[in-house]
C-alpha cells in the first residue's frame, strides 16, 4: 500500500486532524462499520504493522544475542567477541527504540483517525439531525457514545500494530526453537494459543464485575452532582444530613463493588504471573536436559529461558486484543443506534416552487391566516395550544396543513424553509461560546445590528456584566445567567436570524412587568414592517399587537386589536380577565 | 459575580495527603509487605538459570538440575500466591481510602457557607465533583499502588542483582543518567499536557451534550453546520492536545528504551573483564545481566504513573481547596425575641466602591404581604438575599426580633426566614425524599398535608408510586410548575414565619403562575412575604408594594396608593390593564 501510506500519513508518521470530509459510513451492522472505519486508513494500519513487527522482532532477538554473547563471550573468555555481542545488543536496544517509538506514534495515529472519524460522523450526524435524537436517546447516552465508545473503539486499530508485531514474533520464536528442539518448538505453538485462550477466559469475569463497577460509580457521580446542583437549597431549607447519608451509603456500595472487581483483578495479575511461569518453567527445564546432554550450550539455555519470558509480551497484546476487538463491537452498537436516527419531518423528495416573499403563511387546522408585515398575537387559553401552533407554522411537526403562499409547507424543502420561518419555541437554548457569535451564528450582522438586537431585548445588562462585552464568553447552555437574561439574549438572536416570519413563543415570560413592557414596545418597532407573530398571554405584550387572534379550542375564534377585543369578546375577556381576577 | 472557590496550595495538598495516609499506615505496611515478598519470589529466576548455567558448564546431574527447576516452580507459585493477595489487599486498601476521601469531601461540600453557595454558582463544584472525584479515582486506585510496587520491584531487583555479585551489579548505574535525565524532562511537561488534553475533550463533549440537548433550536436556527464546525474546532483542540503529549513521548521513549538495553549490554563487557580476571563467575554475570533487563518494566510502569499521579495531584488540590472556605457566620448565640423583619440604612456592592444598593429601609409588619418591583438589575435580587440572611450589608442592618440575621445559627435562621428563587431543584429520590429534607421528622400525613396547601396532591395521587415515585433527572418526570410545588410544600414543611419569594414563579407559564400564586395564598397566609413579583398581578394583591430603582426605594405605599400618585408603578399598572 504504498500509495494510500503517503497519502494519509505525513512524514511525522501521524495524520493531520480532523476530517475534512468524515465520509459516509458502512451502517449495515457493527462489523461492516469498522471495517469501514478501517479501510480509510489502511495506509496508517499497514505503516503501523510494519514497524509492530520490526520492534517486536527486535525484543524476540534480544535473548539470542544474550545467549550467543554467554557462549561466546563469557564462556570463551573471548572479549573481542564479547564486545561485539554486547554492541550487537546495543543496536538490537536501538532499534527496538526507535521502531518503538515509531509504532507509537502510528498506532495514535490509528487510534485517533478512527477515534475521530467515528466521533466525527456520530456528532455530526446528531448535530444535522435536529430534536429527532433527544426523543430517542438521553443526551447523556449519546455524549458517552461519542466520548466514550468511540475512542474506545479506536483502541481495536490501534492495537492492530503491536498484534502484528506479537503474531509475528510469535512464529520466529516458536521457529528458532523448532530448529533446536520439536518439543520445545511445540510446546511454544500450542502454549501460546492455549494461555491467550485461557487469559480471555479469566478477564470475562473480570469485565462482567467491572462494568457493574463503571454503572455504580456513574451513580455515584451523578448522586453528587445532583446533590452539588442543588446546594442552594439544601442549605437554604435544610437536609444536608440526609444527603450526606445518602451518598456515604451509595459512596459504601461503590467500595464494596470495588472490592469485588479486586476478586477477578488479583486472579488475573496472578494469572498473568502463573501462566507464563508455567511457560518459563517447562521450556526452561527442558532445556536444561538438552544442555546437560550437551545438544545446546548455556547461552542458548540463556535464550530459552528469555524467549520464554519475552513471551510474556505477546501473549498479554493476544488477549488485550481479543478485549479490545469485543469493546469495539459493543461501541459500535451504540454508535449505530445514533447513526440509523432520522430527523423527525421527512423531508419532500421533489421539493415545491419557493413562493414568493410576502406571502401569508396559514394554519388550515385553527384557521390562522399571518398577514404579511403585521404584529401579529397569538392567544389561546391554553399553553399547549399555542406552542402546538408555532410548531406547526414552523414545520417542527406534521398534525395539520399548513401552507405558504398556497403551498404546503411539508412539500418544501427544510433548510430554506427554516431560513424563512423561524420558530423560537417555549423553552429554546442558548449555547456556550463569545456572546457576539451566540447571538448571530450565520455572522453577518454588524456590532450596531448586534448592539440594536440586545437593545430591543432589554440585555445590556448580560452585555454589562461580561467584561469583554460582545467578545465576552457565554457558558455551556448560558448556566451563569439567570433565566430571564438567558430569554432576553434568546429574543435578541432570533431578531438577528432577520426571518421574513419570526414566530416566538412566550418570548418574555421570565422578565418583570417593567421590562416586560419596554420589550414589547420595543420589538414592535424593530418588526415593523415584518411578519412577526407573538403566542403569548400577556397583556402587555397583546397590547402592542397590530392583531390579537384569539385561539380558543383550537379554532380562531375572534380577532382584533387587544382593546377591540377586550371590549367585544366577553369570552376573550374572560380568558384574559381571568388571569385578572384576584 | 461567579467567584471561584479557592485552591489547596502544594503545601495543604502533601498536609492532607499525608493525614489520609497515616490514618491506614497499618494496612498500608501490609500491602507493601505483601508485594515486597511477591518481588522477592520474582527474583528467583534469574538466580537459578545463573545456577543452571554455572552446573551445566561445570558438568551435572539431571537430578540437580531437576531440583533447581522444581524451586523455579515453586518460586513460580509462591509468587503467584503472594501476588494474588498482594494485589487484593492493595485493591481493598485503595478502595477504603478513596471512598474515605470523597465522603470527606462531600461533607465538606454540604457544609459550604451559605454565601459561598450562592455566589460561587454550582458549575465549578459539580466539575470538583464529578471530574477530580474521577480522577483522582485513577490515582488513587492504580497510579499510587502501581507506583509503588514498581518503586518496590525495582528497589529489590537492585538489591538481588548487589547479592549476586556486588561488583557486577556496578553496571547497573549506567542507565541511570539518562533515565533521570528522561524523566525529569518528561515529567516537568507532561501533566500539562495531559491536563490539556482532557480539558479539550471535556469541552468537546460539552459541545455534543448542547447540541443534542438543544437540537429543537439548532433545527429552528439552521445551525446544523455551525455546531459540526464547533464540534470539528474542539476536536482540533483536542488533536493540538494529543500532538503535544505525542512529541513528550517521542523523546522520552527512546530515551528510556536504550537506557533499558544500555546497562545489560554493559553487564555483559563489564562482567566478561571481571571474569577473565576471575573477579566473578558466569553464572552471576547472567543472573545480573538477567535481573538488569528485568528493571525495564517496572521502572517503565513507574515512568508511566508517575505523571498520572501529578494529575490525580492537582485534582487533589481542588477538591482540598474546598475545606479552605472560611465560615460566613458565626452566631452569636442571642435568639429573636419577636417576627418583625427590619432592614435599616443597608449598602451592598460586589465590587468594592460599587454599590448596588445605596441606602435602603425596610420595615416589615410580621404578617403582611409586599410586593417589591422594579425593572431587571435594579438590585432586587441583592435586596432577597439580604432580607434571607445569605449576605451581611456592607453597612446598615437587616436583623429580626432585634438580631443580626447573620448573627443567627443556620438552623435558627431556617426557621425564621426562607429565601426562594426562580431557580429550583428536583433531587434524584422520591418525591417524600424531595420534601423531607425541610422537615426530617414530618410523617407521611405531614407531607400530604403541605402538597395539599401547594395543590399539588392531585397530581402527586396520581402518580406510580404516590409518594414513593422517583423523580429527579432519569426519574418520573416533572413539569415545570410541578417542580415549582415540590419548591413551595418543602416551604411549608419547614415553616419560617417570613418567606423570600425572588421571582419563584417566574419561570412558569404565566397560567400556571396565576394558578400557583392563588393556591399559594393559603400557604403564605398568617407568614411575612417578600414577593419580587413579575406579574403585577402579585403585587394588586399584596398589602404594600416597594418599587426599587437603582437600588432605592422609589415608592412605598398600597396598590391604591400607588397607582393614585401617579409615579413609574401607575403607568405600568395602566399599560397592563389595557386602558380599562
Amino acid at each position: 500500500m504504498p500509495i494510500s501510506a503517503t497519502r494519509d500519513v505525513d512524514w511525522r508518521a501521524v495524520k493531520q486532524l480532523p476530517f475534512d470530509h468524515p465520509g459516509d459510513p458502512d451502517t449495515r451492522s457493527s462489523a461492516r462499520f469498522l471495517l469501514w472505519v478501517g479501510r480509510q486508513q489502511l495506509g496508517t494500519l499497514f505503516l503501523g504493522m510494519t514497524f509492530g513487527i520490526v520492534w517486536m522482532l527486535a525484543q524476540a532477538l534480544l535473548p539470542w544475542v544474550l545467549g550467543r554473547a554467554v557462549d561466546e563471550g563469557l564462556t570463551t573468555g573471548d572479549s573481542r567477541a564479547l564486545l561485539g555481542w554486547a554492541a550487537a545488543l546495543l543496536g538490537l536496544g536501538v532499534v527496538q527504540a526507535v521502531a518503538g517509538t515509531l509504532r507509537h506514534r502510528v498506532a495514535v495515529s490509528n487510534w485517533l483517525q478512527s477515534g475521530f472519524r467515528m466521533i466525527q460522523v456520530v456528532a455530526h450526524h446528531a448535530a444535522l439531525t435536529g430534536p429527532a435524537v433527544r426523543s430517542r436517546l438521553t443526551t447523556g447516552e449519546v455524549v458517552a457514545t461519542v466520548s466514550n465508545d468511540a475512542l474506545r473503539a479506536g483502541g481495536a486499530f490501534d492495537i492492530t500494530a503491536r498484534l502484528a508485531g506479537a503474531i509475528a514474533s510469535y512464529f520466529v520464536v516458536a521457529a528458532v526453537l523448532l530448529s533446536t528442539s520439536t518439543l520445545l518448538g511445540l510446546v511454544v505453538l500450542l502454549g501460546v494459543p492455549t494461555l491467550v485462550g485461557t487469559l480471555s477466559l479469566v478477564i470475562r469475569p473480570l469485565q462482567a464485575r467491572q462494568r457493574e463497577q463503571r454503572e455504580q460509580v456513574g451513580q455515584l457521580t451523578a448522586l453528587g452532582a445532583d446533590t452539588v446542583a442543588g446546594l442552594r437549597v439544601l442549605r437554604g431549607i435544610g437536609g444536608e444530613r440526609v444527603f450526606l447519608d445518602r451518598y456515604r451509603r451509595r459512596s459504601e456500595e461503590v467500595r464494596r463493588a470495588g472490592v469485588r472487581v479486586a476478586l477477578p483483578q488479583s486472579t488475573l495479575d496472578s494469572a498473568q504471573v502463573l501462566l507464563p511461569g508455567i511457560f518459563i518453567v517447562i521450556v526452561t527445564w527442558l532445556g536444561a536436559r538438552l544442555a546437560i546432554q550437551g545438544r545446546i550450550s548455556p547461552g542458548e539455555l540463556v535464550a530459552f529461558y528469555g524467549y520464554a519470558a519475552f513471551l510474556v509480551i505477546p501473549l498479554r497484546v493476544a488477549a488485550e486484543a481479543v478485549d479490545k476487538v469485543t469493546r469495539a463491537l459493543v461501541g459500535a452498537q451504540r454508535m449505530l443506534a445514533i447513526l440509523r436516527i432520522e430527523p423527525l419531518v421527512a423531508a419532500p423528495e421533489e421539493p415545491a416552487a419557493e413562493p414568493g416573499p410576502g406571502a401569508v403563511l396559514v394554519d388550515d387546522r385553527s384557521g390562522l391566516a399571518v398577514e404579511p408585515g403585521l404584529l401579529t398575537c397569538v392567544f389561546t387559553p391554553s399553553a399547549d395550544d399555542g406552542s402546538r401552533i408555532a410548531d406547526r407554522l414552523g414545520r417542527f411537526a406534521d398534525d395539520g396543513l399548513v401552507t405558504l403562499g398556497g403551498v404546503p409547507v411539508a412539500s418544501l424543502d427544510v433548510a430554506s424553509l427554516r431560513r424563512r420561518v423561524v420558530v423560537s419555541e417555549t423553552d429554546p437554548f442558548l449555547f456556550a461560546g463569545p456572546l457576539r457569535h451566540e447571538l448571530d451564528p450565520w455572522g453577518r450582522a454588524t456590532d450596531a445590528q448586534l448592539l440594536e438586537a440586545i437593545a430591543v431585548a432589554n440585555a445590556e445588562d448580560v452585555l454589562d456584566s461580561l467584561p469583554e462585552g460582545l467578545d465576552g464568553h457565554l457558558e455551556e447552555r448560558g448556566r451563569s445567567l439567570s433565566g430571564g437574561q438567558r430569554q432576553r439574549l434568546v429574543l435578541a438572536r432570533s431578531l438577528l436570524a432577520d426571518a421574513e416570519i419570526l414566530v416566538l413563543v412566550e418570548p418574555t415570560s421570565a422578565v418583570d412587568a417593567h421590562t416586560e413592557a419596554r420589550i414589547a414596545r420595543r420589538l414592535r418597532e424593530a418588526r415593523r414592517g415584518r411578519t412577526t407573530v407573538v403566542v403569548t398571554a400577556s397583556p402587555l405584550v397583546l397590547d402592542q399587537a397590530d392583531r390579537v387572534v384569539f385561539v380558543d379550542d383550537g379554532r380562531v375564534a375572534a380577532e382584533g386589536t387587544h382593546r377591540e377585543l377586550l371590549q367585544s369578546s366577553p369570552a376573550y375577556r374572560f380568558a384574559v380577565t381571568r388571569e385578572d381576577a384576584a | 459575580m461567579n467567584e471561584r472557590l479557592p485552591i489547596a496550595d502544594s503545601a495543604e495538598v502533601r498536609r492532607d495527603a499525608a493525614a489520609l495516609l497515616r490514618l491506614y499506615r497499618g494496612s498500608l505496611a501490609v500491602v507493601l509487605g505483601l508485594n515486597a515478598l511477591a518481588a522477592v519470589a520474582g527474583l528467583v529466576g534469574p538466580w537459578l538459570l545463573g545456577q543452571l548455567v554455572e552446573a551445566v558448564k561445570e558438568g551435572t546431574t539431571t537430578g540437580h538440575v531437576d531440583r533447581l527447576i522444581l524451586l523455579l516452580a515453586v518460586s513460580v507459585l509462591a509468587q503467584t500466591v503472594l501476588t494474588w493477595f498482594a494485589r487484593r489487599s492493595s485493591f481493598v486498601l485503595s478502595e477504603q481510602v478513596f471512598a474515605r476521601l470523597r465522603e470527606g469531601f462531600m461533607r465538606q461540600v454540604l457544609a459550604l457557607p451559605l454565601s459561598v453557595v450562592e455566589r460561587a454558582g454550582t458549575g465549578d463544584l459539580v466539575s470538583r465533583t464529578t471530574a477530580d472525584v474521577d480522577t483522582l479515582a485513577r490515582t488513587v486506585r492504580f497510579a499510587i499502588p502501581e507506583t509503588l510496587i514498581s518503586a518496590v520491584t525495582v528497589l529489590l531487583t537492585v538489591v538481588a542483582a548487589l547479592v549476586v555479585s556486588p561488583v557486577v551489579a556496578l553496571s547497573c548505574v549506567v542507565g541511570l543518567p539518562a533515565i533521570l535525565l528522561g524523566m525529569q524532562w518528561y515529567l516537568r511537561r507532561a501533566p500539562a499536557g495531559y491536563l490539556w488534553e482532557r480539558a479539550a475533550y471535556a469541552t468537546m463533549t460539552g459541545t455534543v451534550g448542547e447540541t443534542v440537548d438543544g437540537g429543537r433550536t439548532v433545527d429552528a436556527l439552521g445551525l446544523g453546520r455551525r455546531r459540526v464546525e464547533r464540534i470539528d474546532a474542539d476536536l482540533a483542540d483536542a488533536y493540538r492536545a494529543e500532538r503535544r503529549t505525542l512529541y513528550l513521548r517521542t523523546v522520552l521513549f527512546p530515551t528510556v528504551e536504550v537506557a533499558y538495553v544500555l546497562p545489560v549490554a554493559a553487564t555483559l563487557v563489564w562482567g566478561g573483564w571481571l571474569v577473565s580476571r576471575g573477579h566473578a563467575s558466569i553464572g552471576e554475570v547472567t543472573a545480573v545481566a538477567l535481573y538488569v533487563q528485568q528493571l525495564a518494566d517496572p521502572v517503565d510502569r513507574l515512568i508511566s504513573w508517575l505523571d498520572e499521579i501529578q494529575v490525580g495531584a492537582t485534582s487533589f488540590a481542588r477538591l482540598v481547596g474546598v475545606t479552605k472556605v472560611p465560615d460566613d457566620r458565626s452566631a452569636t448565640g442571642e435568639e429573636p425575641e419577636h417576627e418583625r423583619l427590619r432592614a435599616s440604612d443597608v449598602r451592598y456592592a460586589y465590587v468594592q466602591g460599587r454599590d448596588v444598593l445605596h441606602g435602603l429601609d425596610l420595615d416589615l409588619e410580621p404578617g403582611e404581604r409586599i410586593a417589591v418591583v422594579g425593572p431587571s438589575g435594579a438590585g432586587k435580587s441583592t435586596l432577597g438575599r439580604l432580607l434571607a440572611g445569605i449576605h451581611p450589608p456592607r453597612t446598615g442592618r437587616v436583623e429580626v426580633g432585634d438580631v443580626r440575621l447573620v448573627d443567627l445559627e443556620l438552623e435558627t435562621l431556617r426557621r425564621e426566614v426562607a429565601l426562594v428563587t426562580q431557580e429550583q431543584h428536583v433531587f434524584v429520590g422520591t418525591i417524600a425524599d424531595n420534601l423531607r429534607l425541610a422537615h426530617v421528622e414530618a410523617g407521611d400525613d405531614d407531607l400530604w398535608a403541605a402538597l395539599e396547601a401547594v395543590d399539588a396532591r392531585p397530581w402527586v395521587e396520581a402518580l406510580p408510586h404516590r409518594l414513593e415515585t422517583v423523580v429527579g433527572a432519569g426519574g418520573h418526570p416533572l413539569t415545570p410548575p410541578q417542580q415549582q410545588q415540590v419548591a413551595l410544600a418543602r416551604l411549608v414543611l419547614a415553616n419560617p414565619h417570613t418567606l423570600v419569594l425572588d421571582e419563584a414563579t417566574s419561570l412558569l407559564d404565566p397560567r400556571a403562575a396565576r394558578h400557583l400564586e392563588q393556591s399559594l395564598a393559603a400557604v403564605l397566609a398568617g407568614r411575612t412575604v417578600i414577593a419580587f413579583a413579575h406579574r403585577l398581578q402579585t403585587a394588586h394583591d399584596a398589602d404594600r408594594v416597594a418599587v426599587v430603582e437603582d437600588g432605592r426605594l422609589a415608592e412605598l405605599g398600597t396598590h391604591d396608593e400607588l397607582v393614585e400618585h401617579d409615579g413609574s408603578y401607575a403607568a405600568l399598572w395602566e399599560s397592563w390593564h389595557g386602558g380599562r
